[in-house]
């Protein structure tokens, strides 16, 4: 989970990336190495120890045998070091001998040109010629213009439920949300969001990225559109530089399709749409840093929403310092608010928003990393961090909705004697199939499962019996 | 007004009147209370405590009260304040290489007594006290690797061994970890305690010097003799005793302290108590003592030469073998650089050929007070410099151009243009290096030494 | 674990070392320009790890110190020459920056200036300040003021070709306790020479790995395996760390570096020899004490360096070509030394 606390980061799951690229194939994924770009950008995506793996392969001609590299690790770090193993052999990065360690040679040979330069592939990134009529726009700009965009697609999915519809998002990325089952058009009109959308409000944007990036993927597959190529296009605009003019002449068919999505989502900026240019703005260029949360953020609102700004208190109030309508919206989701002011909502948070907000599919654990990530600084200098009280009742009150389970089955029930009964309870039991008896009342309810065979249990009995 | 204000800053010696003279003039109207003898480590925390108040008439913390805000709501003004009493500590403090006794032996003596249950300073007088005792010992170990401390307790009129006197801070530090062992109780017995530390301490060789802390929370003592008696005895043995007092001033514990060399002081309050206790771990100055009036006996120490080893230290891969202490198989260890015994841990005698073996790094941890680092001149402007260079020597950041606002009165020996120059090599630093260089490096990265 | 690192690289650059080192005669030569480029190779690996990762580049020139690069200020566009779509921006800047730095130091060297010391020191009090300022200004902010752990780890890599400077013994031990303090590590790659005492002792005391190089022709790949993983992983990996740690000290008289030495118990001001008043603190030690030093005094150090059998220990080769290590009352006091003195158990 992105918005996890430090410690939990120790085994930090891999790159949602990651699980796609696992499940390509294997000429896909040595397509995808042809390019230097795209080996730099797959190995920021990877973990610490996997990064260091491959750099030692890296300057390797030959093969190394599998015990002299694990000869280097320590106990503790056995068990990671399989796990990293068995991830670089699916992403088919290593070759997959079981005795001997090498690099598949398309990546090392592309991660070698691309630390070291050289080569000709022109994969990171044809810059334009500088053009005497239009600068290069300020970063101030690219900024605010990739905030604008992100933004108003986050407060459409919020607003949607709402009623009051905000500017809307252009028609590809209604379509996005709609495919990525973030938001659904269930009442045949406006769209709304879904649980699964409410959850991704409350991820870090690094994270909100990727998944709507992944949902892209997936959709150009459909599209037929190439995989690699979209894949490629991703890449290289990670490792540009902002505040660069970068031609389109030397992108594919395929990437200059993309330009127009790209320019939705707010990851690239261009004059206008038949510009021969084009310029990564900072959501692009922080792809593969997964540290720092989007930087686009702080610019706009001022720089505490970088910093945090929500107050928890352990009578359950909630200060939050923001005059941005896209947060207000979003802690609107679980939080009952009961004032306004030009930089501060006061609300708190009652059983009742907290259960709305359960409804809407979002969880405890949740609502408490947002409010972990976005704690003020002044919050900071608590430990825990946030107060226990607040924490355990929010956890209460999901456990609260858990208290039914509800399986369907069905109730046997009239059998004609208690041995009968017995009978065909024990081999209900035998079947594991019982869920509830009452031997008064000569009952007991069974699984779905287990049904067709205890009506032909049953049956067989009776007919035996006549 | 506590009676125990009423104390004297005459009677210090002159050096140390100087210093306090800075921070009552820095301050306006803080009296030299409690002795808080400066010498030269620069510590911020210390000017906060002052403006504590009392701990017993604090019913709250303020914490507000610690800084001021100048007009604009800038706290600023106050940060910087706290770096120009740094640097003018450190322009007042002697340049040359002075004596300092570094091989030292040290009783740390604890109020054990039913006073300090007393909570005007919280949690109570006793917990703070173990809490501060070990962050003393700890860091105590960190500036003096050749001294040994031991401890004793003041409870129900005796004096009782706590700890052994030890090179080891870990030992030391378990003497007071179990704290039901300490529980307070009875009354205390300076002249008990103050025995046993000395009977303790009669084996020492000349050369190393002989000190007692005391941490003192009671308002009276209970003797079986003269305690004067004991006092001259410390005298004779060239025994320093320094007194922090949690209460209030006694005569006796002044007398103890101005007799010996010691230093005396009254904690105010918490942060302050710190300060007290923590300024007693800098080695002690010998020229302080020389320039004493009172003919101190801490100082004529006949100093000694002694012949000392370096080892090698042996990895935990190399082939094990048996160790001259405890004749136990091992890998690791440090072999004598004359006999080539193998011993495990250092400092330490060789079991050997009885050579005094000891890590370098030990002995290089007091070295910045010998060759400190020259003061920095405050850049007034640039005018006489010709091409000024654009950034800080050391960290390469970039200068302001302008000149800041002359700040008020407050701001005497900073530069306006935030530059210090090196009077050797003459090349400028910024604020911050300034600082760093000073207080941790202890070396100008222009001049290398 | 996965988090920003932060790696300060002090380069030895002194031509005089270089200049013997690339020389044929040497089993491995190893010349400036190969050094440099699979050094910038071992730079890019470090930016490429992570996209927040922070670099400075510091050079030890004879007599001065410079900051050759630092990824946190900027570089002037005009240096760079023409965007390139080969290359990926950053390596480029880091690459044409430190080349270009070298060279114009290197230029600015005059014949006498390359007789000076190495500026080691100051290289690494300026390495110390450097990582000082960003760690400040990362804690003072307030977003990560709370907890520590958003400081970028911070180490050191010293590359060193020099021998040890005895006369740099107080710096350096005042460096390595200012990066304790720091809780910065201290790695050191010994390409050519001898052991050095102490950056053996600086990378054994603030935790960091010692590697002296056998093989200088595969540096590239001992810089890869054992300096690029930042310190929280190496608790993974077992990186190789130093077979013997030598606590050997110089002492203040004649700069020598010594094993056996006598100390002032005032100051703890370290001698090579008995002497009778204190050079630094003007202690006058007793007449006795000397005369009983003198007797039992361990044969005159140079001499007892010197009959170390070269296989012996890897730490007793000698010292610094240039350093006097004969003084005149050593040589008086000749005594014929039982080479007993120097067995190792090994």
């Amino acid at each position: 989970m992105p918005a996890a606390p430090p410690e939990a980061t120790q085994d930090s799951t891999p790159h949602a990336l990651l699980a796609f690229l696992h499940s390509q194939s294997q000429t896909t994924l040595t397509r995808l190495y042809q390019r230097p770009s795209s080996c730099l950008s797959m190995f920021r995506l990877l973990g610490p120890l996997e990064r260091q793996l491959i750099m030692n392969l890296l300057w390797l001609d030959s093969a190394v045998p599998a015990q002299t590299m694990s000869a280097w690790v320590t106990q503790e770090g056995r068990k990671m070091y399989d796990n990293a193993l068995v991830s670089l052999s699916k992403l088919h990065i290593l070759s997959s001998s079981p005795v001997k360690l090498a690099l598949n040679t398309t990546f090392k040979s592309s991660l070698r040109h691309a630390i070291v330069g050289g080569g000709t592939s022109g994969s990171f990134g044809v810059p334009a010629e500088p053009d005497r009529k239009h600068p290069p726009p300020s970063i101030e700009t690219l900024d605010a213009y990739a905030l604008e965009r992100w933004e108003t697609i986050l407060h459409y999915m919020v607003s949607s439920g709402s009623g009051r519809f905000p500017a809307r998002p252009s028609q590809g990325v209604l379509l996005l949300l709609q495919r990525s089952g973030l938001m659904t058009n269930m009442h045949g009109s406006a769209l709304q969001i879904t649980s699964s959308g409410f959850q991704f409000l409350l991820h870090t944007p690094h994270a909100q990225l990727w998944e709507l990036l992944l949902q892209y993927l997936h959709m150009a597959e459909e599209r037929q559109m190439d995989l690699v190529e979209v894949l490629s296009f991703l890449f290289m605009l990670s490792t540009m530089e902002l505040g660069r003019d970068y031609s389109v002449e030397h992108l594919s068919g395929t990437q200059t399709a993309m330009l127009e999505d790209l320019r939705d989502y707010g990851i690239i900026w261009q004059r206008k749409a038949s510009s021969r240019r084009f310029n990564p703005t900072r959501l692009a260029t922080t792809l593969t840093s997964s540290a720092p949360p989007l930087p686009t953020a702080g610019n706009s609102s001022g720089s505490h929403q970088a910093q945090g700004f929500i107050v928890l208190e352990t009578n359950y109030r909630l200060y939050a310092y923001t005059d941005n309508p896209l947060q207000t919206a979003v802690l609107n989701l679980f939080v009952t608010l009961k004032s306004r002011f030009p930089n501060l909502v006061v609300g708190a948070i009652t059983r009742e928003s907290v259960k709305k907000a359960l409804a809407n599919g979002i969880t405890a654990n949740q609502i408490i990393s947002y409010l972990t990530t976005h704690a003020h600084p002044q919050m900071r200098k608590n430990k825990p961090l946030l107060p226990v009280t607040v924490q355990d009742q929010i956890r209460l009150w999901e456990l609260e909705k858990n208290r039914m389970q509800s399986r369907e089955g069905y109730l046997y029930t009239e059998f004609a004697s208690q041995a009968d009964y017995e009978y065909v309870l024990e081999y209900a039991k035998k079947l594991d199939v019982v869920l509830w008896e009452n031997a008064l009342r000569r009952c007991f309810f069974g699984s779905v499962e287990g049904h067709s065979n205890i009506r032909g249990f049953i049956e067989r009995r009776s007919a035996g019996n006549v | 007004m506590p009676p125990r204000r009423i104390t004297n800053i005459d009677d210090s010696d002159s050096d140390i009147s100087i210093l306090d003279d800075v921070d009552i003039e820095a301050r306006g109207k803080a009296k030299g209370k409690g002795k808080a003898v400066d010498r030269g480590q620069s510590s911020k925390s210390k000017s906060k405590a002052k403006e504590q108040p009392y701990a017993w008439e604090a019913t709250y913390t303020r914490s507000w009260d610690t800084v001021q805000e100048d007009e604009a709501g800038s706290l600023q003004g106050a940060v910087e304040d706290l770096i120009a009493r740094g640097r003018r500590r450190r322009l007042l403090a002697p340049a040359a290489a002075i004596r300092r006794t570094i091989i030292r032996h040290l009783i740390l003596i604890l109020d054990l007594s039913a006073s300090m249950l007393d909570r005007d300073m919280r949690p109570t007088r006793f917990d703070l006290m173990l809490q501060y005792a070990r962050e003393f010992v700890t860091e105590w170990f960190d500036q003096n690797p050749l001294g040994q401390i031991g401890i004793v307790g003041m409870r129900s009129g005796v004096g009782e061994r706590a700890g052994e006197m030890s090179g080891n801070p870990q030992d030391v530090l378990r003497a007071m970890h179990e704290r039901h062992k300490l529980e307070p109780a009875g009354e205390p017995s300076l002249q008990n305690a103050i025995e046993m530390a000395r009977s303790s301490m009669s084996h020492l060789p000349t050369h190393s010097s002989r000190e007692i802390v005391i941490i003192f929370g009671s308002l009276t003592t209970c003797d079986p003799g003269n305690i004067h008696d004991t006092l001259d005895e410390c005298i004779k043995d060239k025994i320093r005793i320094s007194v922090v007092a949690l209460a209030a001033e006694m005569k006796i514990c002044r007398d103890l302290c101005d007799k010996t060399g010691g230093q005396f002081g009254v904690a105010m309050n918490e942060g302050h108590f710190k300060d007290l206790l923590f300024e007693l771990i800098p080695p002690p100055a010998q020229r302080a003592a020389v320039s004493r009036a009172a003919g101190a006996s801490a100082t004529n120490l006949s100093a000694d030469l002694m012949m000392m080893g370096f080892p090698t230290r042996l990895p935990n891969t190399s082939p094990p073998s048996l160790c001259v202490c405890h004749s136990e198989l091992k890998s690791e260890g440090f072999l004598c650089p004359r006999c080539a015994a193998k011993v495990c841990d250092v400092p330490t005698d060789c079991d050997i050929c009885g050579l005094m073996i000891v890590s370098s790094p030990h002995l290089a941890r007091s070295y910045h007070h010998l060759f400190p680092v020259k003061a920095y001149k405050a850049v007034e402007s640039l005018v006489d410099t010709p091409n000024p260079s654009p950034t800080c020597h050391a960290c390469s950041v970039n200068f302001a151009d302008v000149a800041l606002p002359k700040p008020g009165s407050a701001m005497e020996g900073m530069s306006p243009i935030g530059r210090y120059r090196c009077p050797d090599c003459h090349h400028d630093f910024c604020t911050d290096c300034d600082v760093f260089v000073h207080d941790v490096v202890h070396c100008c990265p222009g001049c290398g030494k | 674990m996965d988090k920003a690192s932060h790696l300060s690289v002090i380069l030895d650059l002194s031509p005089v070392q270089w200049h013997l080192f690339g020389q044929s005669t040497n089993p491995f030569p190893l010349s400036l320009s190969s050094f440099l480029s699979q050094l910038l190779a071992f730079l890019n690996a470090h930016t490429a790890c992570k996209d927040e990762n922070t670099l400075a580049v510091f050079g030890a020139f004879p007599g001065k110190s410079v900051l050759l690069f630092s990824s946190t200020t900027g570089i002037s566009e005009g240096d760079l020459g023409p965007a390139d779509a080969n290359t990926y921006r950053p390596f480029k800047m880091l690459d044409a920056t430190i080349m270009k730095s070298i060279l114009e130091e290197l230029e600015e060297l005059s014949g006498a200036q390359e007789e000076s010391p190495l500026g080691l020191v100051g290289a690494l009090t300026k390495a110390l300040c450097y990582i000082n300022r960003t760690s400040s200004a990362a804690s003072s902010a307030p977003a990560a003021r709370s907890e520590e752990t958003n400081l970028p780890d911070p180490r050191i890599l010293i590359i060193s070709v020099s021998p040890d400077q005895p006369s740099a013994y107080i710096p350096i031990m005042n460096s390595i306790f200012s990066a304790q303090k720091l809780k910065v590590t201290i790695d050191v790659c010994k390409l050519f020479g001898s052991d050095s005492v102490f950056l053996q002792q600086a990378s054994h005391l603030t935790g960091g790995s010692y590697i002296f190089l056998e093989r200088p022709d595969a540096l590239l790949q001992y810089l890869t395996m054992s300096f690029l993983p930042p310190p929280a992983l190496r608790q993974l990996l077992s990186v190789p760390t130093q077979d013997k740690v030598d606590f050997r000290a110089a002492c203040f008289c004649h700069k020598n570096i010594v094993d056996v030495g006598f100390v002032c118990s005032v100051c703890l001001s370290i001698f090579c020899q008995p002497v009778p008043v204190c050079s630094t603190c003007r202690t006058k030690f007793p007449i006795k004490t000397l005369q009983r030093l003198n007797a039992s005094k361990p044969p005159a150090p140079t001499a007892n360096r010197a009959a170390i059998p070269a296989t012996s220990l890897p730490r007793s080769t000698s010292i610094g070509s240039g350093t006097p290590r004969l003084t005149p009352l050593s040589n008086g006091n000749g005594t014929v030394h039982p080479p007993s003195q120097n067995g190792t158990p090994r």
